[in-house]
C-alpha cells in the first residue's frame, strides 16, 4: 500500500511541475508584460523597462521558471515585494516562506489571500450541488434504468437528453428572466456579501439550480445506462432464476455493481464543479474561483493563473485517486496498482 | 493679504455677455477660469442663484453603488475615470470641474491668473484640516503637486503639465532596449513657489488657460505628506470619508468622518460593489435592490431597467467618445488623402444610431464637441465614397485597401460601432477585418496597432483631448500625428482667454482635423444610470465623478 | 455501422436531424435571403418578425434568419474541423503508443495524464487568451483538450485487438507496423471510437457556444449561434425569440448528436 502512495505522490508532483511549466510556456504568448500589467496602461516606456529589469524579467523562460518554483519551495524571496523595487506591496507571512504563490498583477494582493477567499464559496456551491445532484440522478437513473422501455422512461430519457443539451448559460439566462425580472422571487446576483436583502440561501438557489441540470442530467443517463446494461449481465439472471426476491435481486445484485462506473462520474462532476463553472460564475456575480480563472487569464495575471492551474491539477489528481480508492472497495476483483 | 487684482480681461468678457457676442455658458465657463468665483459670474449672467445646498437632508444609512474596485495604493497613477471614484471620497481636489463644465476652487479658496496667464496665485481655503486634526497649508500642496510632475512616481498629470511647467532633458544615456532616458525636472526653479502658508504660486513656461482644470484631473489629489505617499485603508485625507476597507474585485466600504469642512456627509457609510465583468449582472443587481446606485448603465440593459418603478433615470451630454484612430507611423495612414477617405466613407450619423442609438450624436472627426465651449460650429461633412475612392487611387490604392481594425471585448458596443465602420467602409473598397481582444490586452498595443477603436473620457475643455492626445510626440498621442502646424495652432488655442477668438482658432484645428487629422470619429456618448429613488443628491457627472458627500437616504 | 443507423430509429432521427442541418449550410448562400453580415441602415430596427424579415432583424439589423442559415455553416466548419483534428492526433498517439510498448507508450501516457489532469476549460481559457481567438487556434485547443483521452481509448482498443490472430498473421507477414495499424486494427476498434466522436461532436457545438459567450468564440461578424444568443440576451424581455431561436439551433444539434451516439452505443 506505502509503495502505491509513494508512486501517487510522486505522479502528483510530476503533473504539478509539467503542467505549471506547460502553462508558463503557454502565457509567454500573450502580449505585454509583468511590468506594463502591474504599473498599467499609461506608465512611461521608461519605467516600465526599468521595472522589467529589477525583476529580471528578460531572462530565459527557464531560469524564470525556476526561481518561481524555488519561490514557491520557500526558497527564494519574492523579487516583487522587495522595497527597491517600490511598487508597495506587501505579505503578512514575508517575502520568504513555503507555498509563496507570489502576487496578483491585477489585484495587488498575495496570491493566498485571493485564492483563500474565493475557494470557500466556490466549495459552498459544490457541496450544495453535489448533495441535490446525487440522489436526484441517481434516483432517476436507476428508475428509469429499472423500467426501461416504458412510457415513463422514454419521456424522462428525452427530457434529460435534451436537458444535456441545453447550454448552460442559455438557461441561466432563462432563470433569470424568470424568476429575477419578471417575478422577482430571487435575487439577480449572487455576490454573497453582508448586508445584502437577499439571505445567502437565496442567492444560492439559481446557480446550484443551473449546475445541478447540467449535471444531473448527464449522470442520470450514465446510472441508467448502466443499470440497464447490469440487469442483463448473467450473474443477474442466475439470481433471479434462483428464485431470489426482486428487491433483494435489485439492491443486492444489480444495484451494487451498476454503480460502480457512476461513482467514478460523480468524481468528475465534483472536479468540473470545484474548477470550471466559469459561466455560472460570471452570469450571477458568485465569487468563485471559475470566474477568477477568466479575469486573471483575460488580464494576463500570470502568478493568478498559475496558482489556480496548481490547485486545478490538485483537484482533478485527487479525484482520480478517490475514484481508484473506491473503485477498489467497490469491486473486489479490481487493484489498481 | 492683499485682495488679489482680476485679472484684466474679465471686463472684455462680461462686455461681451452684455452685448450677448458671448452666451452665458461661455462667460460662466471661462470667468471661472479667469479667477471670478462662480457665485458672482452667476450673478453677472443673470442666473438664478443656486438653490442653498446645505438645506437639509436626512441623516444616516448606508448606501450600496455598483463599480469597478480597483485597488487604491497609489492614486497618482489611477489609469481611468473609475478608479477616483472610491479614493476620492477620502482625498480631495484642489479644484473641481462640475457637471455643468464650470470648475470651481475645492481645496483653493480661489486662483488669479496674471494677464498674460504665465502666473497662477493659487490661495488655499482656509478651515480646511487633515482628519489628523492639522490644517491643510502650502506646503502639502507643493510636495503633492512635485510627486505628481515627478519622474519616479509617474503619475499622467505630468504628461498634462509637462508643456508648461516642465523640461524634458536627455540624459544622454541609453536603456538596454535602446531607448532614450529622459527624465523631466522644474523648468524654472521658481516654477513653484510658496507665497506665504496659504498661498502658492505657479510661474508658467507657457501661458496656459486650463491650469485650474487641470489641478482637478482625476489622479492630482491631495495626499497626506506624513504616509509618503502610500494610501490605504484608514489614510488620512481632507474629505468627508475614510477608507475602513477595501478588497480588489470585491468591494470597499468607506465611513463618514466627523468634522468635515464642507456639506455632509449626510450617510454613515458607503460600500462600492464590483459585480465582476458581465454587464447583465449589473442589471440584474439593480433590479434585486442588491444596489443602490451603478457607476454606469449601458445601453443595452435600459430597455430592462427604465421599466423599474423603485430607480430613477439620470444621463448627462458628455464629450466622452470612442475615436478610430490610425497610426500614421503605418501605410497606408501616413498618406492624409488615405485617411481622410476613411472619413469620407463613414456616415457619422448611422454608425452613431447604430451603435449606441438614442445615446449618442454625430461626431464630426475633431474630437472638439458641442459641449465643449469653445466649439466652432463647421459645415457639414458629408458622406462622399465618389471622393473616398478618388482619394484612395490617388494615393495608390485604386483597388481599395484591406486593414485590420483591433477593439477591446468589453463593452459590445464596440463590436457594433466596428461592425457599422466596416460595413460602410466596404463600398469605398476599404475591406477592413475586426479583431477582438480583451480589455487589459488592448492597452499593451493601443499605441502600436496601425487601426483601432479607443475610448477617450471627457474633459470639459476641447483643447484639453487636443493637447493630450494629437500634440506631436505627448504620452498618449497613440496615432503618432506630428503636425507643427498643428501644434503651433492649438498653443495659441490654449493661451486665448477670449472664447470668441479662441473659437475661431478651433475652426481651423477642427477644420486641419477633417483635412489632415488620423482618427475617424462618429460619435459622442449620453452617459447614463439609474439610482434607487431613494438616493437624493445625486447628479450624473460627464467624467463620472460622484460627490458623496452630498448624498443621502431618504426614509421611504 | 451504417446498417446499424437505418435499424435504430434513435440513431436514424440524431442522423437525419445532422444531414438536414448540414444540408442547409451547403446551401446557404443559395436559401438565405439576405447576406447574414449586411446591415440594415434603412432606419428602424425591427426586432419582431414581419414579412420582409421572418425572424426580425437584430441589433445591427441584420437578417436573423440569414444568420441562423449560416451560422449552421460556421458550425459545420469548425466543429468537424476542430473534432477531427483532435481524432486524428488523438488516435495518432494512442495507437503507436500502444502499439510501440516500453518507452514510447510510457511517455505518451504519462503526458496525457497530466493534459488530462487538466480541467477544459483551463485549457481554452489560458490557450485562446494567450494566443488569441481565431479557428485555428480553437482547433487547436479543441485538440490538446480531446487528443489525451481520445488518445487513452484508442491505446486500449489497440493493446486488446493487437494480441488477435490476424494481427498476428500480419506480423508474421513481415507487413509495415504502419500499415498493420491502418489497415487491420483502426478498422475494428471503430465502435467505441465513433460513439465517443458523436458524443465530443456535440459537446464542441456547446463549446463555442459558451466562447462566444465568455468572449473567446470566433471573430466577429461571423454568424455564430452561441454568440448570437449572447448578443441578444438583453432582448429576451421584449423579443425572446431572438436569443431563444439560436439556442434551439443548438440544441437541436447536441441532441442530434446524443441520439447518434446513443444509438450506435446499443
Amino acid at each position: 500500500m506505502t509503495g502505491f502512495l509513494a508512486q501517487r505522490l510522486l505522479q502528483y508532483i510530476l503533473t504539478l511541475i509539467a503542467g505549471s511549466f506547460a502553462v508558463f510556456v503557454a502565457t509567454e504568448f500573450s502580449p505585454g508584460t509583468v511590468s506594463s500589467k502591474i504599473l498599467g496602461p499609461y506608465a512611461v516606456q521608461s519605467q516600465v523597462d526599468s521595472l522589467s529589469a529589477r525583476l529580471r524579467l528578460d531572462d530565459p523562460l527557464i531560469e524564470r521558471y525556476g526561481r518561481w518554483l524555488t519561490t514557491l519551495a520557500g526558497l527564494t524571496d519574492n523579487p516583487m515585494a522587495a522595497k527597491e523595487v517600490g511598487l508597495g506591496l506587501s505579505d503578512p507571512r514575508g517575502t520568504r516562506y513555503v507555498g509563496n504563490l507570489g502576487f496578483s498583477l491585477m489585484l495587488k494582493e498575495p496570491v493566498i489571500d485571493v485564492l483563500a477567499d474565493r475557494i470557500g464559496y466556490t466549495i459552498l456551491l459544490t457541496v450544495c450541488s453535489i448533495a441535490l445532484i446525487v440522489p436526484i440522478a441517481f434516483g432517476i437513473g436507476v428508475w428509469c434504468g429499472l423500467k426501461a422501455g416504458s412510457l415513463l422512461d422514454r419521456v424522462l430519457s428525452t427530457l434529460m437528453a435534451v436537458l444535456t443539451a441545453l447550454p448552460e448559460f442559455a438557461f441561466a439566462v432563462g432563470l433569470t428572466l424568470v424568476f429575477v425580472i419578471w417575478l422577482g422571487w430571487l435575487p439577480g446576483t449572487s455576490m454573497m456579501l453582508p448586508g445584502d436583502k437577499w439571505g445567502m440561501v437565496s442567492q444560492l438557489v439559481m446557480p446550484t439550480a443551473v449546475l445541478v441540470v447540467a449535471s444531473a442530467t448527464y449522470v442520470a443517463r450514465i446510472v441508467r445506462a448502466s443499470v440497464v446494461e447490469t440487469r442483463k449481465r448473467p450473474f443477474v439472471r442466475a439470481a433471479e432464476l434462483k428464485g431470489l426476491p426482486p428487491r433483494v435481486v435489485v439492491v443486492q445484485h444489480v444495484l451494487r455493481n451498476a454503480l460502480i462506473a457512476p461513482v467514478t462520474v460523480i468524481l468528475l462532476q465534483v472536479n468540473w464543479l470545484l474548477t470550471g463553472v466559469v459561466v455560472v460564475e460570471s452570469i450571477f456575480a458568485y465569487p468563485g474561483v471559475g470566474s477568477l480563472l477568466l479575469q486573471a487569464a483575460l488580464f494576463g495575471d500570470i502568478y493568478l493563473v498559475q496558482a489556480l492551474t496548481l490547485m486545478a491539477l490538485t483537484v482533478a489528481v485527487g479525484t482520480q485517486f478517490l475514484g481508484d480508492l473506491c473503485y477498489m472497495a467497490l469491486d473486489p476483483r479490481i487493484r489498481v496498482a | 493679504m492683499k485682495t488679489p487684482a482680476p485679472h484684466p480681461y474679465l471686463p472684455t468678457l462680461v462686455g461681451q455677455l452684455q452685448r450677448q457676442e458671448l452666451d452665458r455658458r461661455e462667460f460662466l465657463r471661462t470667468a471661472t477660469l479667469l479667477g471670478m468665483t462662480a457665485a458672482a459670474a452667476g450673478v453677472l449672467a443673470g442666473l438664478p442663484a443656486p438653490a442653498q445646498a446645505q438645506a437639509a437632508k436626512p441623516r444616516g444609512g448606508t448606501l450600496r453603488i455598483n463599480t469597478t474596485v480597483y485597488d487604491v495604493k497609489s492614486p497618482p497613477t489611477a489609469t481611468s475615470t473609475a478608479h477616483p471614484l472610491i479614493y476620492s471620497q477620502v482625498v480631495e481636489y484642489l479644484a473641481r470641474t462640475g457637471a455643468d463644465g464650470v470648475t470651481r476652487p475645492h481645496l483653493l479658496q480661489g486662483w488669479q491668473p496674471s494677464a498674460d496667464l504665465k502666473s497662477w496665485t493659487l490661495r488655499i481655503r482656509p478651515g480646511v484640516k487633515w482628519h489628523s486634526g492639522r490644517a491643510f497649508v502650502a506646503s502639502d500642496v507643493v510636495w503633492n503637486l512635485t510627486r505628481l510632475l515627478s519622474d519616479e512616481v509617474g503619475s499622467s498629470v505630468l504628461g498634462l503639465m509637462e508643456p508648461y511647467l516642465l523640461n524634458k532633458i536627455d540624459t544622454g544615456q541609453v536603456n538596454d532596449k535602446g531607448r532614450k532616458i529622459f527624465r523631466h525636472e522644474w523648468w524654472s526653479p521658481r516654477a513653484i513657489e510658496v507665497v506665504d502658508t496659504m498661498t502658492v504660486r505657479l510661474n508658467l513656461k507657457a501661458p496656459q488657460l486650463a491650469v485650474p482644470e487641470h489641478l482637478g484631473h482625476f489622479p492630482a489629489v491631495m495626499l497626506f505628506p506624513e504616509e509618503r505617499g502610500v494610501f490605504g485603508p484608514g489614510s488620512i485625507g481632507t474629505g468627508a470619508f475614510k477608507l475602513t476597507e477595501i478588497q480588489p474585485g470585491r468591494r470597499a466600504v468607506i465611513e463618514a468622518v466627523r468634522g468635515y469642512w464642507g456639506e455632509g456627509p449626510w450617510l454613515d457609510r458607503i460600500e462600492f460593489i464590483d459585480v465582476g465583468g458581465a454587464e447583465t449582472a449589473i442589471a440584474n443587481a439593480l433590479v434585486s435592490k442588491q444596489v443602490d446606485g451603478a457607476f454606469q448603465v449601458l445601453p443595452d440593459s435600459f430597455a430592462i431597467l427604465r421599466n423599474q418603478a423603485h430607480l430613477k433615470f439620470y444621463e448627462a451630454v458628455t464629450s466622452d467618445t470612442a475615436v478610430a484612430r490610425m497610426n500614421v507611423r503605418n501605410k497606408p495612414f501616413d498618406d492624409a488623402r488615405v485617411r481622410k477617405a476613411f472619413r469620407l466613407a463613414a456616415d457619422s450619423q448611422k454608425v452613431a444610431e447604430l451603435t449606441l442609438g438614442s445615446f449618442a450624436s454625430a461626431a464630426e472627426h475633431h474630437h472638439v464637441a458641442p459641449v465643449h465651449p469653445e466649439y466652432a460650429r463647421l459645415p457639414a461633412f458629408n458622406r462622399d465614397v465618389e471622393q473616398a475612392k478618388r482619394l484612395l487611387a490617388q494615393a495608390g490604392y485604386p483597388n481599395g485597401v484591406d486593414v485590420e481594425i483591433v477593439i477591446q471585448q468589453n463593452p459590445p458596443l464596440h463590436l457594433r460601432h466596428a461592425t457599422a465602420l466596416q460595413s460602410l467602409w466596404k463600398d469605398a473598397g476599404i475591406r477592413a477585418s475586426i479583431k477582438t481582444v480583451p480589455n487589459p490586452q488592448y492597452w499593451d498595443i493601443w499605441m502600436t496597432a496601425p487601426l483601432g477603436i479607443t475610448v477617450w473620457a471627457h474633459r470639459s475643455l476641447g483643447v484639453m483631448n487636443l493637447s493630450l492626445a494629437y500634440r506631436s510626440g505627448v504620452a498618449w498621442n497613440e496615432s503618432g500625428y506630428a503636425n507643427p502646424a498643428f501644434d503651433k495652432l492649438l498653443d495659441e488655442a490654449e493661451a486665448m482667454p477670449d472664447p470668441k477668438v479662441r473659437s475661431s482658432k478651433m475652426a481651423e484645428i477642427q477644420r486641419l482635423m477633417q483635412e489632415d487629422g488620423p482618427i475617424v470619429q462618429t460619435y459622442w456618448r449620453k452617459l447614463f444610470t439609474f439610482y434607487d429613488r431613494r438616493v437624493i443628491g445625486f447628479e450624473m457627472h460627464p467624467e463620472y465623478s460622484v460627490y458623496c458627500n452630498q448624498l443621502a437616504l431618504s426614509a421611504a | 455501422m451504417l446498417r446499424g443507423v437505418g435499424e435504430r430509429p434513435l440513431a436514424a432521427t440524431g442522423a437525419t436531424i445532422l444531414l438536414l442541418w448540414a444540408c442547409i449550410a451547403l446551401a446557404a448562400p443559395w436559401i438565405a435571403p439576405y447576406d447574414p453580415l449586411a446591415l440594415d441602415f434603412s432606419g428602424a430596427i425591427n426586432h419582431a418578425p414581419s414579412a420582409k424579415h421572418w425572424l426580425g432583424t437584430d441589433s445591427l439589423g441584420r437578417d436573423l434568419l440569414s444568420r441562423i442559415i449560416f451560422g449552421a455553416r460556421t458550425l459545420f466548419a469548425v466543429v468537424p474541423l476542430a473534432v477531427g483534428s483532435a481524432f486524428v492526433v488523438g488516435i495518432a498517439l494512442g495507437a503507436i503508443a500502444a502499439y510501440s510498448g516500453g518507452l514510447i507508450d510510457q511517455v505518451v501516457s504519462r503526458a496525457s495524464d497530466v493534459m488530462l489532469a487538466f480541467p477544459a476549460l483551463i485549457i481554452y481559457v489560458i490557450l485562446l487568451t494567450s494566443l488569441g481567438p481565431s479557428l485555428i487556434n480553437i482547433v487547436i485547443a479543441v485538440t490538446l483538450a480531446y487528443a489525451p483521452g481520445v488518445g487513452r481509448l484508442a491505446r486500449g482498443q489497440v493493446l486488446a485487438i493487437k494480441e488477435l490472430d490476424y494481427v498476428k498473421a500480419a506480423q508474421a507477414r513481415g507487413d509495415h507496423p504502419l500499415s498493420i495499424i491502418v489497415f487491420e486494427i483502426l478498422p475494428n476498434a471503430r465502435g467505441p471510437l465513433v460513439v465517443d466522436l458523436s458524443l465530443r461532436a456535440g459537446y464542441t457545438v456547446i463549446l463555442t457556444g459558451t466562447l462566444g459567450f465568455l468572449g473567446l468564440g470566433l471573430p466577429p461578424p461571423t454568424p455564430d449561434w452561441g454568440a448570437m444568443v449572447v448578443e441578444n440576451t438583453q432582448l429576451l424581455s421584449s423579443h425572446w425569440h431572438m436569443a431563444v431561436v439560436p439556442c434551439l439551433a443548438i440544441v437541436s444539434v447536441v441532441v442530434a448528436c446524443n441520439f447518434l451516439a446513443d444509438g450506435l452505443r446499443d
